[in-house]
């Protein structure tokens, strides 16, 4: 990790000691498990986590496993992310008059996305989390019905690779 | 370890690659006690390096060294650096492939004869007959364990995946429904074991069930003493003497420096993109336009075959990551037969990718993303695939060229892998959506959609096999046309891209290839 950032999360962290965290509308036991930059800069990670929820919602799946693929997006090019964040913003509100996390339609949401989906900002998001997040191994089962690796046991070999019943016709 | 040979012993058939055609090529040399250096670019895997894991294994083994996309489709803005994927390692793609076996049928040898001129395509005979392969395809398929006849291991059990695809495909009149031939063994075979059927065979078989030169041929061919392989060492330039004869292959070692092996013959064996790469590198004073380029066809009918992917969602889980990748294949539209708008046929292969690659692959445009693509993600289990394989017409303007300055790592100009679609192509293609989409319907899927081209995996065509020298690069030996004792020996000596998967005749022609080599020196000849 870059000195500069390493030394900015540490101020941040301070801040975060001193309370800023609680000023947030966060709750805070769900947040304790956010990875440290995301508690350190709480703001920051509503605003990108509100995104990474409208590219691939997925409302059973807690916020810190959109946090933790993002972590190094936002260590190599923070600069993008914040500026790209702020650009929706400006767009949310020339259209809704609020920010764009404060924007309580998840459709028009998701047409102010569509208008910046091609854009540098928004690929470099959508491209880290459609890797990092589908592949999460502890997501698999639970929310996809995913087995991943199987050669531990034996593969699938008795284990309902051809059990199949078509009974839906 | 192995037999090691001193670089100036020209005495060695020097081998380029240690994929499909190199490996086999090797281990077949060997076997008649023709002494052979492998050159392989990439590194040396065990067993226990493959892992059940799509993500880290493409980034463990795949061929991530530097290409540019071009050419006017989708895939030069999602994948602008990675037109194909294949391996870099000793074994090469067959680390990756999945085991479909199929043979070409015989009027594909022949499809410009078949159908005459088409405009835009740069239609060609194979300078071989379907009736001179076919011992050498029963060779391959009992040397590489395809399941069927020439083994005596039955195909498998179908899988899931393929029982939903099969039965909508009986429902619309489809019958040509086999759960195989594949190189993946049903039964211990060859001193391998049988599959169990884990569903990763696109990352390489952790087992050991499904052929792969990585495991076979390779180390057969060291134990034989005839043979020295070479991991990280990336054949560069093959020079030649005044007369014109290949005599030595220079090539860059693990640690960046160059060596040179003396050669008695060179085979070209790095895979479509590789090998006319290397070739047009290796131009001299003698050879301006690349080394067996006279005809200036070194390079292009770059064919991936017509593809396209088509995923359904069904009523109920389907599981389809359990059991082998390509589990069943269906040839009803195999045929030859222009009323359906289109030359050349295509093989249905059912399918299916793991979660983290469908969540790439479904539609890795920008678009790829929203509300209805993550609840497609969320029915994973429901999900079942076809893959499309069908005949990919050449065209001249298809194919490598070499980068004016961008320079990769060992200091060579960068490939451009151009490509564009024949509107054959595209009617083939549609037709194969819309047969997939009713096979789908016809089992009562909740909703079918398609899936845009990934990187090719099925690369062929770019030195390819000719009767007369003007039309391509080798002839039917796989023997440059321009130089008597180089070789082309993987898939880019294709003259056509017919409807089935490349590697079984890769195979077939290389076993042939040896038989050539070896009666030509016996005879004093090379
Ligand atoms: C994911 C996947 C699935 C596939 N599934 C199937 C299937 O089911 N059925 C089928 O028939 N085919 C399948 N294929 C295709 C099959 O793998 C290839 O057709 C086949 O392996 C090509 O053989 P080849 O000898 O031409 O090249 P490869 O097997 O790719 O071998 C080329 C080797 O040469 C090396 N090399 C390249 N350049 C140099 C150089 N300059 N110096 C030294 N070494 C070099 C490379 O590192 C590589 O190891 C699949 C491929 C992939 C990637
Ligand atoms: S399904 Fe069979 S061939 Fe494929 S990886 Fe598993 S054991 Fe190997």
């Amino acid at each position: 990790m870059p000195l500069a950032i390493g030394t900015t999360l540490s101020r941040r962290r301070f801040l975060t000691l001193t309370g800023a965290l609680a000023a947030g509308s966060l709750a805070l036991s769900a947040s304790t498990l956010w990875p440290r930059w995301a508690r350190a800069e709480p703001e920051l990670a509503t605003r990108l986590l509100r995104l990474g929820r409208d590219i691939y919602p997925h409302e059973a799946i807690a916020d810190r496993y959109y946090l933790a693929p993002l972590t190094p997006l936002l260590e190599e090019q923070r600069e993008l992310i914040a500026a790209g964040l702020d650009d929706l913003d400006r767009r949310a509100r020339a259209a809704h008059g609020r920010d764009y996390a404060a924007v309580d339609s998840a459709a028009e949401r998701e047409a102010l996305l569509r208008q910046i989906e091609d854009g540098e900002f928004f690929q470099a998001v959508r491209n880290t989390l459609v890797v990092g997040l589908y592949d999460t191994p502890e997501l698999w089962q639970a929310h996809f019905g995913y087995e991943g690796s199987s050669w531990e046991q034996g593969g699938y070999v008795g284990r309902g690779y051809n059990d199949l019943v078509i009974d839906w016709l | 370890m192995s037999t090691r040979f001193e670089h100036d012993d020209d005495g060695v058939v020097v081998i380029i690659g240690s994929g499909a055609g190199g490996g086999t090529l090797a281990h077949a040399l060997a076997r008649k006690g023709i002494k052979s250096v492998v050159l392989e670019a990439g590194k040396r895997y065990a067993l226990e390096d493959i892992e059940n894991d799509e993500w880290a294994m493409f980034e463990k083994i795949s061929w991530l060294d530097e290409r540019i996309t071009a050419g006017p489709r989708q895939l030069t803005e999602t994948f602008p650096n990675l037109p194909a994927w294949i391996v870099k390692g000793v074994g090469g793609s067959t680390i990756h492939w999945a085991g479909v076996a199929l043979r070409f049928q015989p009027h594909e040898f022949r499809l410009h004869s078949e159908v005459g001129e088409i405009a835009g395509a740069n239609l060609l005979d194979w300078p071989i007959s379907y009736e001179e392969l076919e011992p050498y395809y029963v060779q391959a398929e009992r040397h590489m364990g395809v399941t069927g006849e020439a083994s005596g291991m039955p195909l498998h059990d179908w899988n899931n995946n393929f029982m939903v695809l099969a039965e909508g495909a009986r429902r619309v009149g489809y019958e040509k429904l086999r759960a195989g031939p594949m190189a993946i063994n049903t039964r211990p075979y060859d001193d391998r074991p049988q599959c169990m059927q884990a569903g990763f065979c696109m990352q390489g078989c952790r087992f050991g069930a499904k052929w792969s030169t990585m495991y076979t041929d390779i180390p057969r061919a060291e134990a034989t003493g005839y043979c020295e392989v070479r991991p990280n060492a990336m054949a560069l330039t093959i020079e030649h003497d005044e007369r014109g004869r290949v005599n030595a292959v220079v090539y860059a070692d693990a640690e960046g420096k160059l060596q040179r092996q003396r050669a008695r013959a060179v085979c070209v064996a790095g895979n479509s993109i590789e090998s006319p790469r290397l070739l047009l590198n290796s131009h001299s004073a003698l050879f301006p336009d690349g080394l067996a380029n006279s005809s200036g066809q070194v390079g292009r009918n770059y064919m991936t075959h017509a593809t396209a992917c088509v995923f359904a969602e069904m009523p109920k889980p389907v599981n389809m990551h359990r059991g082998t990748t390509f589990a069943g294949i269906i040839s009803d539209e195999a045929r030859l037969d222009r009323s359906r708008g289109f030359v050349g046929g295509y093989t249905l292969e059912v399918m299916s990718l793991g979660l983290p690659f469908f969540a790439k692959f479904m539609d890795p445009a920008n678009g790829g993303w929203g509300r209805d693509y993550a609840a497609i993600l969320e029915k994973y289990d429901h999900l079942s695939g076809v893959w499309i394989c069908g005949e990919d017409l050449p065209m001249e303007e298809n194919g490598i060229t070499l980068h004016d300055s961008r320079k990769d790592q060992y200091g060579l100009p960068v490939p451009i892998v151009y490509k564009g679609d024949h509107p054959n192509d595209e009617a083939l293609r549609r037709h194969g959506q819309q047969q997939a989409r009713s096979c789908y319907d016809a089992v009562g899927a909740v909703r079918v959609f398609d899936v845009p081209d990934f990187p090719t995996s099925h690369n062929v065509g770019t030195n390819r096999m000719s009767a007369r020298p003007e039309d391509g690069v080798v002839n039917q030996w796989g023997q440059a046309h321009d130089i008597d004792n180089l070789f082309v020996s993987d898939g880019s000596q294709f003259t056509s891209s017919g409807a089935e998967n490349p590697t079984l005749t890769i195979v077939a022609l290389a076993l042939r290839q040896a038989d050539h080599i070896a009666e030509r020196m016996s005879r004093g000849e090379l």
